[in-house]
């Protein structure tokens, strides 16, 4: 028994020592494979930007990129204008922090911690660019089957991010330039390098997107891509901020180049001033509906993507609290603190309007009623809440943007959805007009067009009012009304002048109520100058990038 | 009885006038029985030996023996785990002896990685709990009961909340990224959280470096190894261990009441330039008696005489072929926030291991399988916005809990002349929308009994069957299967309701419904050879492991539940009625990532005379979290070891020196935790859309069309080169034991380096995507750990040990791989549009708290004016006496970002225990306490963005004017004085009293065959807390992120527990 045992395990030990090292070689050699593993779910960088389908991914990416500097933004372009500009003020609620304050007035002692006003639209800018950066670096290993979708496709792409730059670079001034994406830590750029890149992209934009790549005709599935025409009216908007800003210019982009865009666009035929200027606007026209009643509450709407329309950022009712980033999240800012009167919904009561700049419209501008909610004289104030809601609000002026006001039903119920099903704080979605045929015809007009005073007339017939002899003052003064709230003005201002903007910015003190009391804006033209108007970068930055990034001047 | 000890006194003096008349007295057989004094069970195979000679016999399966000896020699009775007792012999034949279990042996082996180690010849630093000293604390998880037991080892909860799991810190925070140990339970990777604590047999932690070093690359941050029971040998025990408790909030925050709140709100319009407020006008204050409402929202949010309990029933037993032991247990808890419906934990467990032997000597297999299944609800303990008790510290007084008019439904029918109602969806509870004095108020509780509505049941079944052969002496071939298959159901319902203006859903109820399932699976194969050449003894262990995981998720969602079953209990995805994602219906499934690793490990081992010692270890260690080329690591360890009490100097202190054992160690381990493909840029599909068209207003399709309008971007960059985080540790210990062995010291110091962190480090905007993982940064944790323990008797009968242990270390962050040496924390954590707060930064603890340091308060305007004119800043735009003094530490006229400085971190300094037990005669006493000094805790139970937030009653100590206060500042409406600094850090130290235990074993006085134990006991769980602190419990584990604690947003208190038990042994 013993020794029948013992061999027993004699024998095991031999096969042990053969199996052992057996199966250690085993997993040696396969163990490399073994570790092998792939996400199911997920592309990556080395089996994406490979098909065509995939640059038009891509080109989406770049769209959604583009859209959540509004859709998920910090300030957003679209509030620091309106803010900084002479069109509004901070406002916001009376316990708010005084962020907005700080901005308006151009003064960090208005709330000297926050320092990182814009970090998320900063960030916002760099994700957009970044995902055209990537298109454009891919671009020549996709198997393009359509030669014509390539050109139009890579021309949106770069027309992106000229807008994206042209943003960055008006509100900051000194940004860092990529045009490929890099982890490195780069410092600002002389702002003729970024404007050299800007004309270059809608230059590359105009030359590959054809002129019928997206017409008009179609705009009910088109609506929202930039064509040939939105990159031309583009280019001559930021020849003249760059020209006007810096009082430089760039070798080959020339006025006379800026003009010959703008009239491409107007005698293409695709666009024409919609008839009434007060349907361009969803609030304006809208009705006072019951909850479901898309028809009421529209009005006469012209619609989104009307002939008016060149270029508009698009915005669904979507957002959520899951990622989905896809509605105008600025929108709310502006709307009525707290208080939805029919057809004007709820918002957070910042950027109160200016009551001087109400006043300067001339008698009988159609544009007034349709840009300005007038509390007083629509009879807000005696709505349910009205008290409380002015109670609640800094700087009241008794004047509220209506071109992009939020819109309710009857009863109150938020209309983002129709159904009322929506969220009033995050599922605005009214499009968000960036080019409009009436800018193209003053940007000629200004340009030296030689039908310069028709397409002065036009404008001002669409508002109701007679022609006055064409000049650049006549041309500047119609832009502010024609433009209001459209964050167009403040950069109009800037154009002429940083000293300029300053003068029409600054106030010795404005009254306004805050939390019902007696209240002053006052905004100083030093404070402007000190800035030269451009926004702060963001601290955070700064030291992330241990000084390298420098603060803007004044901040 | 008397007159038999004289008839042996008499014997005794006649054998010794015997003896000296004759010197040849030959030897006689002596016997007896040997028991053991724990349970008085027999021990087989106890050693009997007639000191000084080469006599000795061993007892049989009854505990009897047999020896010759001759009358006057001394035996010496010895068995491992007990002390050993030395009897004269007699002029008697029989002597029976019970033995003392010794709880500090050396003799006895712990167990390490892939084996086991004397105690005495171990090199490493590890602390070993005994099973039975975690099952007696009655605690949920086995975590918690290792509590202040374990010196070096932190473990902290990170809620109250039945179920929640843990934070445990060994030796320190070592990264910002994952931090806990490695489980290994009879070594496969498991959740030790729901492992039934009554299975335990040990719970072996391996602190150093050296000990951890063979399981290399998820050794980071130490390893705790749980052993469970196996069977003996013998005649099978049945053991049957119940108890049942009511717990209790220990202590409440005290709130403002309806008075002194209605106060503060008027004297903050006052501060801040408005008018008082007029009560008396505020209908909805008022019940319908006219009686002002005041109502403790805390109070209400707690449940008295919550419910615990647990059964458990074990068997075990065996024959010389097969032993085995089995188990199945029951417990649960109820929450003592809200109750049963909201906050809830239920576990079955049931195990059973057992052992056969298929070759004599040769071959034995075996198997160790458990099943958990677990059912847990519960409320929201994150942050601000995911913390359901935090709104009952912000909710205003003067507005009932249930409402005093029900309206059928429509708004219309609600009046401001109601004080109270409710006129959504038949809900009992108060709504705020009418209120005149609040709107936004709220009910906290009716929104906690309302929308809680989850569940989330999970089962574990994991086992490992293993096969050991010993072809020849001294070697060992051991392979072992293991698999932990675990599954998980979540459902939960989103129902109508209505509180306030901002705390409703009145779109559509909702289900939604996942389940996931995972398999991982290991194999280990390990050959071990000891051999002995003259005095040296070698030992050697050669393995190799494989792993890997995989998984799927997949879950559902679905509104609009069809009529009648639009309840919680009919919360199921097919009774939702959308056909539209706008309308809630959602549905996803996705695998989870794979994950593989391949290992080859080895251990040499040598002692000499077991009194100089060295062990070593290597481990490679493969993975796929890493791109090829840098998965690879190599893991080694060198530990040594010296008994300075077997050299001939130690002689002369002998006497009370038993043993004394020098420690040094030293090893790499590494960490592998982070999520997978991070060497790939990843492409993002989800949530990136864009609709081209003029769809505009009127379309409710814009969803569905939406979802094929996808975008794609990658969304975070790739870092091919990213590998193994590596932690490196020095360690030099001493183990003692003194006097007779009834004192043991142990004492350790340590430096542990973790280096090359894999963190997701913040990069520049201008990168434009996700930061990729990266390795970089380190930390270093230096400390020390003691721990005494004593043993001794007085009297036969009276039993007593005393333990005391403490650690302290020290955290500090060095080379953080950013351009500004700082990884930043979360911001909007503690009040709306909360900048950042904590940190990790090159020189401070991690996760410190970062923050503005204050002066006081401004007493009057001379004060404001010397301190402005000095060239300091204030924060305040419109500064007024009253107000908080920032410290403008750089002087530059401002206060901003560059004053906020290191106000301390939640991680204590020092943590201690210590434990106290007798037992008497079958009564038997313990209390078992922990503490920690030297921790902060960020406390922020109001939201000061809110205006009309409720306080607690220490506002009522603020400044009112001139020397009031130096300390609270004046009300405002706005939160400018509450701007992060240290007015929100508060001490966190305390001692917690967490088990007093009294019981009796019945047993004793009613003597029976059958029942060998029945013991009944009382017992309370943190019974009491030591502490300065004011909140409701100082000990908070909760952070915003993994690597902060300390952070009390309205933290679920532990409970205070009562409860009574019964352990009955058959």
């Amino acid at each position: 028994m013993r020794t029948n045992i013992f061999i027993k395990a004699k024998r095991l030990v031999k096969v042990f020592s053969y199996l052992l090292p057996l199966t250690s070689y085993l997993f040696i050699s396969c163990s490399e494979n073994y570790l092998d593993v792939e996400s199911k779910t997920e592309s990556n960088t080395s089996n994406f930007y490979k098909t065509q389908n995939d640059a038009y991914r891509a080109l989406i990416g770049c769209y959604d990129g583009w859209r959540q500097t509004s859709s998920n933004p910090g300030f957003a372009f679209y509030v620091a204008s309106e803010v900084m500009g002479a069109e509004c003020f901070g406002a916001t609620g009376n316990t708010d922090g005084r962020g907005y304050q700080a901005v308006d007035r151009f003064d960090i002692a208005q709330s000297s911690s926050d320092l990182n006003l814009y970090e998320a639209d900063w960030a916002r800018y760099y994700q957009g660019i970044y995902r055209c950066n990537e298109l454009i670096k891919y671009e020549p290993q996709i198997e393009w089957k359509n030669e014509a979708l390539h050109e139009i496709y890579m021309g949106e792409c770069h027309a992106l991010r000229a807008i994206m730059y042209f943003d960055l670079v008006r509100m900051f001034g000194n940004i860092p330039l990529l045009t490929v994406a890099t982890e490195e830590n780069v410092p600002q750029a002389d702002p003729a390098e970024v404007y050299q890149v800007i004309f270059d992209d809608l230059q590359y934009a105009i030359d590959h997107i054809p002129a019928n790549a997206y017409p008009k005709a179609d705009a009910a599935n088109n609506d929202g891509h930039v064509t040939k025409y939105a990159a031309e009216a583009l280019y001559a908007r930021a020849y003249l901020y760059y020209t006007g800003y810096y009082g430089a210019s760039i070798e080959g982009v020339t006025k006379e180049k800026a003009l010959s865009y703008c009239e491409d666009v107007i005698s293409s035929g695709e666009y024409a001033l919609v008839p009434e200027y007060k349907n361009l606007w969803p609030a304006a026209s809208a009705g006072i509906a019951e909850v479901g009643d898309a028809i009421t509450l529209l009005g006469s709407y012209a619609g989104d993507g009307n002939s008016e329309t060149i270029l508009a950022m698009k915005f669904t009712n979507t957002q959520d609290y899951n990622g989905n980033n896809d509605s105008n999240r600025w929108q709310v800012m502006l709307g009525m603190r707290n208080l939805p009167v029919a057809p004007y919904g709820r918002g957070w009561g910042a950027l109160t309007v200016n009551p001087q700049f109400v006043n300067q419209y001339e008698a009988g501008d159609t544009r007034k009623k349709a840009s300005v909610i007038d509390i007083v004289n629509e009879g807000i104030v005696n709505a349910d809440g009205f008290e409380a809601s002015f109670k609640d609000q800094r700087e009241y002026t008794g004047y509220v943007i209506k071109k992009y006001s939020p819109l309710c039903f009857a009863d109150g119920t938020s209309a983002v959805k129709i159904d009322g099903s929506g969220g009033f704080q995050e599922q605005n979605h009214q499009d968000w007009v960036i080019m409009r045929y009436a800018d193209v015809l003053l940007m000629a007009a200004e340009l030296g067009s030689g039908s310069a005073q028709s397409y002065l007339d036009k404008v001002r017939a669409r508002a109701g009012l007679q022609p006055v002899a064409v000049s650049k003052a006549a041309i500047m003064k119609e832009r502010k009304f024609e433009f209001a709230f459209e964050a167009i003005n403040y950069w109009d201002l800037l154009r002429q002048g940083v000293d300029y903007a300053a003068q029409q910015i600054a106030t010795n003190g404005i009254d306004v109520l805050s939390g019902g009391n007696a209240d002053k804006v006052v905004i100083s033209a030093e404070n402007i100058l000190a800035k030269k108007g451009l926004c702060q970068i963001p601290q955070n930055q700064i030291i992330l990038s241990n000084g390298v990034l420098k603060q803007n001047a004044g901040w | 009885m008397q007159k038999n000890s004289f008839k042996q006194s008499l014997l005794i003096v006649l054998l010794f006038t015997m003896q000296a008349l004759s010197a040849t007295l030959s030897a006689k057989p002596v016997n007896g029985k040997v028991t053991s004094a724990t349970d008085g069970e027999p021990l087989i195979g106890a050693t009997v030996q007639v000191q000084g000679t080469k006599t000795g016999s061993v007892t049989d399966l009854d505990g009897n023996y047999t020896i010759n000896a001759e009358q006057g020699q001394t035996l010496v009775f010895s068995y491992v785990g007990y002390l050993t007792k030395t009897v004269k012999v007699g002029g008697g034949s029989t002597i029976d002896v019970t033995l003392e279990e010794d709880r500090q042996s050396l003799e006895e082996v712990v167990v390490i990685g892939y084996g086991v180690q004397k105690k005495k010849l171990l090199t490493g630093a590890t602390t070993q709990v005994k099973g039975e000293d975690i099952a007696k604390m009655n605690t949920t998880s086995p975590l918690q009961a290792m509590q202040g037991q374990t010196p070096g080892v932190s473990i902290q909860s990170t809620s109250g909340q039945p179920g929640s799991g843990l934070k445990v810190q060994i030796r320190g925070l070592g990264t910002v990224g994952s931090s806990g140990p490695l489980y290994l339970i009879d070594g496969i990777g498991g959740d030790i959280n729901t492992l039934n604590p009554a299975d335990i047999e040990s719970i072996d932690v391996l602190k150093d470096a050296a000990s951890a070093a063979i399981y290399g690359a998820q050794a980071a941050n130490g390893v705790v190894l749980v052993t469970t029971k196996n069977g003996r040998e013998g005649k099978a025990e049945i053991s049957f261990d119940a108890y049942y408790g009511w717990e209790n909030v220990a202590r409440k925050a005290p709130m403002l009441n309806s008075s002194e709140y209605m106060t503060i709100m008027n004297e903050q319009q006052i501060n801040s330039g408005n008018q008082p407020y007029d009560f008396t006008k505020m209908k909805s204050i008022y019940d319908p008696q006219g009686n002002l409402y005041d109502t403790n929202w805390i109070d209400q949010m707690f449940k008295d005489n919550a419910k615990q309990e647990s059964y458990n029933l074990g068997i075990t037993g065996g024959n010389k072929v097969s032993t085995f032991a089995l188990s199945l247990g029951y417990m649960s808890q109820e929450g003592i926030v809200g109750g049963k419906d909201v906050s809830n934990y239920e576990r079955y467990n049931f195990r059973i291991n057992s052992e056969h032997k298929i070759i004599d000597k040769l071959l034995k297999v075996g198997e160790q399988v458990s099943y958990v299944y677990t059912k847990t609800t519960g409320i929201g303990v994150g942050n601000q916005y995911n913390n359901t008790l935090r709104g009952a510290f912000g909710t205003s007084p003067l507005a009932p809990v249930y409402a005093t008019n029900i309206f059928d439904g429509s708004q219309a029918d609600a009046g401001s002349e109601a004080s109270s109602y409710n006129g959504f969806y038949g809900s009992p509870y108060n709504a705020t929308d009418y209120s005149d004095w609040y709107l936004y108020d709220g009910n906290p509780y009716g929104s906690m009994m309302t929308n809680t509505n989850n569940e989330n049941k999970g089962a574990v079944f994991s086992g490992n069957v293993y096969a050991e052969l010993t072809p020849m002496k001294g070697l060992t071939l051991r392979s072992v299967f293991g698999a932990v298959y675990n599954t998980s159901e979540y459902r939960g319902f989103t129902p109508f309701y209505h509180f306030s203006p901002y705390n409703y859903n009145d779109t559509r109820t909702s289900a939604n419904q996942s389940m996931n399932h995972g398999l991982s699976m290991t194999w280990t194969n390990t050959a071990q050879y000891n051999w002995n050449v003259a005095d040296h003894a070698f030992s050697a262990l050669l393995g190799m492991e494989a792993s890997r995981y995989e998984g799927t998720s997949v879950g559902a969602s679905n509104g609009y539940l069809k009529e009648g079953f639009d309840d919680w209990k009919h919360a199921y995805v097919n009774n939702g009625t959308a056909t539209s994602t706008d309308d809630g219906l959602g549905a996803g499934g996705s695998p989870h990532g794979d994950s593989r690793n391949v290992s080859y490990f080895g251990r040499l081992g040598w002692n000499w005379k077991e009194t100089y010692m060295i062990n070593a270890t290597l481990r490679a260690d493969g993975s796929s979290k890493f791109a090829s080329g840098h998965r690879f690591g190599w893991f080694p360890s060198v530990s040594a070891g010296w008994t300075i009490s077997n050299e001939k100097f130690m002689q002369s202190v002998s006497s009370w020196m038993d043993f004394l054992k020098l420690r040094v160690s030293w090893g790499q381990v590494g960490n592998q935790n982070i999520s997978d493909y991070q060497y790939l840029a990843p492409v993002k599909n989800t949530n990136t859309h864009y609709l081209f068209g003029t769809s505009g207003y009127d379309d409710t399709e814009s969803v569905s069309v939406l979802g094929t309008n996808w975008g794609a971007y990658p969304s975070r960059v790739a870092n091919p080169d990213v590998t193994w985080e590596t932690s490196e540790q020095f360690n030099i210990g001493l183990d003692a034991r003194l006097i007779g062995g009834h004192l043991n010291v142990n004492l350790d110091y340590y430096i542990k380096t973790t280096k090359d962190w894999l963190v997701t480090a913040p990069v520049l905007a201008t990168v434009g995507t996700g930061a990729p993982t990266i390795n970089g940064g380190d930390v270093k944790n230096k400390g020390f750990e003691f721990n005494l323990a004593w043993n001794d008797m007085i009297g036969k009968e009276f039993r007593y040990n005393i333990g005391v242990n403490g650690a302290y270390n020290k955290n500090e962050v060095g080379s953080i791989p950013t351009d500004d040496g700082i990884i930043h924390g979360a911001t909007n954590q503690l009040y709306d549009n909360a900048p950042e707060f904590y940190r990790a930064q090159n020189g401070h603890a991690i996760g410190y708290f970062w923050g503005y340091k204050t002066a006081g308060i401004f007493q009057n305007q001379q004060e404001i004016d010397e301190w402005i004119s000095n060239g300091n800043g204030v924060l305040q735009a419109d500064v007024k006496p009253g107000d908080v003094k920032y410290y403008d530490i750089n002087h530059d006229g401002q206060i901003n970002d560059d004053d906020k400085v290191d106000l301390g971190n939640g991680m204590p300094d020092f943590t201690y225990g210590f434990t106290l037990g007798f037992d008497w005669k079958g009564l038997d006493f313990s209390v078992q306490a922990s503490g920690a000094v030297g921790q902060k805790i960020v406390q922020t139970y109001r939201n000061h963005a809110n205006a009309q937030a409720n306080y607690t009653t220490e506002i009522l100590q603020r400044w009112t004017g001139e020397g009031t206060s130096n300390k609270i500042p004046r009300v405002t409406t706005t939160n400018i004085n509450w701007q992060f600094s240290d007015l929100f850090v508060h001490d966190g130290d305390y001692l917690r009293i967490s088990t007093v235990t009294l019981g009796y074993d019945l047993a004793r006085i009613w003597k029976n065959k059958y029942c060998k134990q029945l013991r009944l006991y009382v017992q309370a769980q943190n019974l009491l807390t030591f502490t300065k602190y004011k909140g409701m419990d100082p000990e908070i584990g909760y952070g915003t992120d993994g690597w902060v604690s300390g952070v009390d947003v309205g933290y679920y208190p532990r409970p205070r527990t009562i409860l009574v038990g019964a352990n009955v042994k058959f």
